[in-house]
């Protein structure tokens, strides 16, 4: 009989495989691993994703959630707060009102891509993705540089599940609850001494003349730390993997850069960091011959749908000339990623500065160390060799 | 299902039967069709999915909420009365036969 264990090392591994017998032989599949039921094709997720009023984000969007987060963060609240809550941050990361960040990312790009010039190899995610990453969230957040690394680290593993136990372990709660309290302090703060940054402006702002929750404004901070670092450097190194096995693509971008946007999107689709997120029914759904009860967990397999041959044809194909314009790589809907421009304006710096200066590198590892995770896949390592 | 006709800005027509409940934006970038991009996938965060909605559909769509006002300043092209964002129009029985015209640019 088929399973599919959103759990499993295999599935963190290559998920590709699984997802294909789904779409084709179980579209809504109940998924026992996790007690929910899964939507792998695109056409199935995209109608998900436009109807919040039956699938609904507040019990959570996380296929394993965090405890006290649902209904307090901006993926884990359905419209109208939902979208009064974005409002407030989503006029600081548009194109436009991104400019400042250009600078800033390009130093820190070079500073790391300096640092290991010259080497015959490096390891992307640890030298050069995760680095870049922080350095930017840092900047943006406006937040002490003291402790970088930990918050890079513990960001990490609170993403993480335990393949064993099949849930969040004690070690990912203690890194989520770090962050929280890490967040907390940065609250106070700014609080105190507000500055005009993202974070001070969504700290002090308020809805019809009210302040915002504390537990609210806490877990959106703490979430956008944990997406702004996990979510950025895990999309950077799929597109470095990419690259990497992908020669004619990336001797093509290096040739003329001006195609990284088209070959970042193309990333976005052939294999998304963001794999797999979940909704809750608001009433009885019937579809593909399975009866779905309110109330019901639906995970939303966006890696799947990204690879679904009735909507993207050859898409096992990785095809930088694709311009795969709908692709599931940020979500979609209301709750579509709140950084798709941060993320884009960084992808791109980074790799036309990378492909300049190391146009020619490859895969070192034949196994890569996957995250552990019912929701990311991402390389936790990722050695190239310069070529 | 919904019917919607795309007036390219050169004047190219496409007509496109959306599942109801999809959106305009949706219905562009799903059928090929150039000139919108839909950068932010659909969550009211950029303008690059910017039609021009045919005067007689116009009370018959959703009012735009505060937040697609601001965006649509953000558009690249005129901002024209009949201004909107084609990922916060959804396809229903009320708009069947809906024409909208795509701007020159959308980035």
């Amino acid at each position: 009989m088929f399973r599919f264990d959103p759990y499993s090392p295999a599935i963190d591994a290559d998920p590709f495989p699984y997802y294909k017998v789904l779409r084709d032989e179980h579209p809504c599949f109940w998924c026992e691993e996790a007690g929910m039921w899964v939507y792998s094709r695109y056409a199935d997720i995209v109608t998900a994703l436009n109807d919040w009023q039956t699938y609904s984000s507040a019990r959570g969007n996380l296929v394993d959630e965090l405890p006290n987060r649902a209904g307090a963060t901006l993926g884990t609240t359905d419209p109208p707060r939902h979208d009064r809550l974005r409002a407030l941050i989503q006029k600081a990361v548009t194109k436009k009102a991104l400019d400042h960040v250009v600078e800033p990312t390009r130093e820190s790009c070079t500073r790391h891509l300096d640092a290991v010039a010259g080497e015959k190899s490096f390891d992307f995610v640890n030298e050069v993705s995760s680095k870049v990453t922080v350095d930017l969230l840092f900047y943006l957040f406006d937040m002490p540089r003291e402790g970088q690394e930990t918050v890079r680290d513990k960001a990490v593993l609170m993403v993480q599940t335990d393949p064993a136990s099949r849930r969040k372990g004690p070690e990912h709660i203690a890194a989520y609850e770090w962050m929280a309290s890490y967040a907390a302090e940065l609250i106070e703060a700014r609080k105190k001494a507000p500055g005009d940054d993202l974070l001070s402006n969504f700290i002090t702002a308020e809805i019809d003349g009210e302040s915002l929750a504390d537990r609210e404004v806490q877990m959106t901070v703490t979430t956008l730390i944990m997406a702004g670092i996990e979510s950025l450097s895990g999309f950077l190194s799929m597109m470095a993997l990419n690259l990497a096995d992908h020669g004619d693509a990336r001797r093509a971008l290096a040739a003329d850069p001006t195609m990284i946007p088209d070959a970042m999107e193309e990333s976005l689709r052939y294999n998304t960091s963001a794999q797999r997120f979940k909704r809750c029914l608001q009433r009885d759904v019937e579809v593909h011959g399975q009866t779905m009860r309110a109330g019901d967990f639906v995970m939303l397999a966006y890696g799947s749908g990204n690879r679904d041959e009735r909507q993207f044809p050859d898409a096992d194909v990785y095809d930088i000339a694709r311009k795969p314009r709908g692709h599931l790589g940020f979500g979609g809907g209301v709750h579509a990623c709140l950084g798709t421009s941060l993320a884009r304006l960084a992808c791109r710096i980074v790799f036309e500065q990378l492909l300049r200066r190391i146009p020619e590198f490859e895969r070192v590892q034949e196994q890569l160390p996957w995250v552990p995770s019912s929701n990311f896949r991402s390389p936790l390592r990722l050695d190239l060799a310069v070529g | 299902m919904p019917k919607v006709t795309y007036i390219e800005h050169g004047g190219k027509e496409h007509h496109v039967e959306l599942p109801a409940g999809w959106t305009l934006m949706q219905g562009a970038t799903l059928n090929g069709i150039d000139g919108i991009d839909g950068e932010c996938g659909g969550s009211c965060g950029c303008a690059t999915c910017h039609v021009y909605v045919d005067e007689a559909f116009l009370d018959k769509v959703e009012p735009q909420s505060e937040t697609e006002d601001e965006m649509l300043d953000c558009a690249v092209s005129p901002r024209e009365p009949n201004s909107r964002l084609s990922c916060q129009i959804k396809a229903t029985p009320a708009i069947d036969g809906i024409v909208v015209r795509l701007p020159e640019a959308q980035s």
